[in-house]
């Protein structure tokens, strides 16, 4: 796939908005907010990059945002790591653990994926929350994790703890430009058409599907690493499987499929989620029936509907044009 | 001897839970997420109804008329428009079902818990072959395999069952023969809620009534469903006999390595038999 225009207008704009944000003298708490925010986009474009580009549902990504942070949180406190090598570690564990789903996930599809993807990432769940409470502390979880010690700046500044998840975001969204419009996204979007075809065509679909889940579970780890940093705590909630539902509610808010969805659904969830909660404890509840409300009536999500939108528009001029002439 | 009695009756709840998860994907094709989410407002409407009137039979009346007629609402308000769409919008939407009754329960109860105490009429314990086992435990027993009767009779025998198999195997060719398929699935899901309203209702008195049952209780639908073979009756009754059996030993000889093996066994049959452990070919709902 190519670049729209749509596309690269709209990247502007959140790029735009991204970097004159710390010098609009903010808030600590919107720097705070607007940061957890990039976090979860790339695990929500991580977690797209199954479920947009070639429709299957997973219902264990949870499991690998949980892992990565797991990895950071205990390479950094137990064996006394550097921070990037914890990054990096969360980053190759998180591709494992989509590998090991990925064998067993991949042998069934439909539903069937959904909920073999939910029960291994439950089972994940159980072990880090019981069996291996020596290890992962349990429910209790783990305090106190780390953030990055690079160049002598200070990270534990709200502002440049910022500036270094905002590179890594737009690190992340380049490379998903870059595979986008790859000879290997093509295929994806090949297989997504028909499969079969695809199949036809020589191409050995599953093991496009294996790299696309593995790539898919290493942002995640990324993300976790990330999450776990700024929170500066691990906890074993990150690996239950309403973490997978948060993911897919944000996915499809912003709108599954399209490149700049998935960082707008999470922007919209959140700030739903900030601006909800000041007038109700039931805002979960809340954001619940507008989520249903936009899987009724906007399937599309927000950044879909615009595209569309967007594209309607430009028709029109076109033939305006060419009236015109 | 107590081991199997428990066992058997927490079978039978996991039946009656399964049973309407199943007779819902079976006929309507949708996974549905919030069948937890129903049990435990089952529960909940049981536990208050029972407080304001005393009566433990109506609150578990009370439960499945309101689980029923939230079906019923649920389906012909948020799935109808979804049909025609890929299947992971219905799994999504019932999710985000759960999110909106649990609030509704934690706005309304709060969020600590509950307790149900066992009817008088079924607290007791008899003694059977040497052992003590509660009343009330055998009436879960009891009421599983009434249910259980009557839904096969309901499904195999009676003329709307027929219509349900009809409907489920081919909707378009009953919809030309002029029947009302939206109606009979909005009917399908009215019952599968309600038989999950009667297993929050029954479960009530056994275990503490919470918001986690929510979340915690679907799992071990999915399980037993799973087993069972999506959307075959007779399956989820072996499985749900089957999990029940193997939670109650296990509890008893290796408690913590009980959850861990059942999900080992649930991984292993999705890999091995997608159909469920039980199935027969050409057999559905």
């Amino acid at each position: 796939m190519k670049l729209s225009k749509f596309d690269i207008l709209f990247g502007l704009c959140l790029a735009f908005i991204g970097l004159l944000l710390p010098f609009s003298n903010p808030r600590e708490t919107l720097i705070q907010l607007i940061t957890l925010a990039a976090i979860w986009s790339i695990f929500a474009i991580g977690f797209d990059f199954v479920f947009g580009s070639l429709g299957m549902i997973s219902f264990g990504h949870a499991t690998f945002l949980g892992v990565g942070g797991y990895a950071l949180s205990l390479a950094t406190q137990k064996y006394g790591l550097p921070f990037m090598a914890g990054v990096g570690l969360a980053i190759f564990l998180g591709a494992v653990f989509a590998l090991l789903f990925s064998f067993f996930a991949l042998r069934v599809s439909g539903i069937f994926f959904a909920l073999v993807t939910l029960a291994l990432s439950q089972l994940v769940f159980i072990l880090a929350d019981s069996k291996l409470r020596s290890f992962t502390g349990g429910s209790d979880g783990i305090l106190g994790v780390e953030r990055p010690s690079l160049l002598g700046i200070d990270f534990f500044d709200p502002i440049n703890f910022y500036w270094f998840v905002l590179a890594i975001y737009t690190l992340v969204m380049l490379a998903v430009i870059s595979l986008r419009s790859s000879p290997f996204g093509r295929v994806i979007a090949a297989i997504r058409n028909n499969e079969i075809r695809a199949d036809q065509l020589g191409f050995n679909v599953n093991r496009y599907k294996q790299i696309t889940f593995v790539i898919s579970g290493a942002l995640s780890g990324l993300a976790g690493a990330l999450l776990a940093s700024l929170l500066m705590y691990m906890n074993p909630q990150m690996l239950h499987w309403t973490t997978s539902g948060d993911v897919i509610i944000m996915t499809l808010l912003g709108g599954s499929g399209t490149l700049w969805g998935a960082t707008v659904g999470v922007i919209a969830f959140e700030f739903l989620k900030e601006w909800l909660s000041s007038w109700t404890e039931y805002w979960y509840g809340v954001l619940g029936m507008i989520f249903i409300l936009v899987t009724i009536f906007v399937p599309r999500g927000i950044v879909g509907e615009l595209e569309r939108m967007y594209s309607t528009r430009q028709k029109r001029l076109d033939l305006r044009q060419r009236r015109a002439k | 001897m107590s081991t199997i009695v428990i066992g058997l009756s927490l079978g039978m709840l996991l039946f009656l839970l399964a049973a309407g998860l199943t007779l819902i994907f079976g006929m309507l094709g949708v996974i549905n997420f919030a069948h937890g989410a129903i049990y435990m407002l089952g529960a909940y409407v049981s536990f208050e109804v029972g407080k304001q009137t005393g009566s433990f039979l109506m609150g578990v009346i009370a439960a499945i008329t309101i689980t029923g007629v939230l079906g019923a609402a649920v389906e012909k308000l948020s799935l109808r428009p979804l049909y025609e769409r890929p299947h992971f919008y219905q799994l999504i939407l019932t999710f985000g079902l759960i999110l909106v009754l649990s609030d509704v329960v934690r706005y309304i109860w709060g969020s600590g818990y509950q307790e149900v105490s066992i009817p008088p009429l079924w607290n007791g314990t008899v003694d059977m072959l040497g052992s003590t086992i509660p009343v009330y435990r055998l009436f879960v027993i009891g009421l599983g395999v009434v249910v259980s009767t009557l839904l096969y009779l309901f499904l195999e025998k009676s003329t709307f069952g027929m219509l349900v198999r009809a409907a489920s195997s081919d909707a378009e060719m009953v919809r030309i023969l002029g029947l009302p398929v939206g109606t009979i699935r909005m009917a399908v899901f009215s019952i599968g809620c309600a038989l999950s309203g009667l297993a929050g209702a029954i479960a009530a008195p056994l275990f503490p009534v919470e918001l986690g049952m929510a979340t915690n209780t679907i799992i071990d639908c999915f399980i037993v469903v799973i087993l069972g073979g999506l959307g075959n009756i007779r399956g989820a009754i072996a499985a749900s006999l089957m999990v029940g059996m193997v939670r109650a030993l296990g509890y008893v000889y290796m408690p913590s390595w009980v959850d861990i093996l059942t999900f080992s066994l649930l991984i292993l049959t999705l890999l091995t038999r997608p159909q469920g452990l039980f199935f027969r070919a050409a057999r559905s709902a």
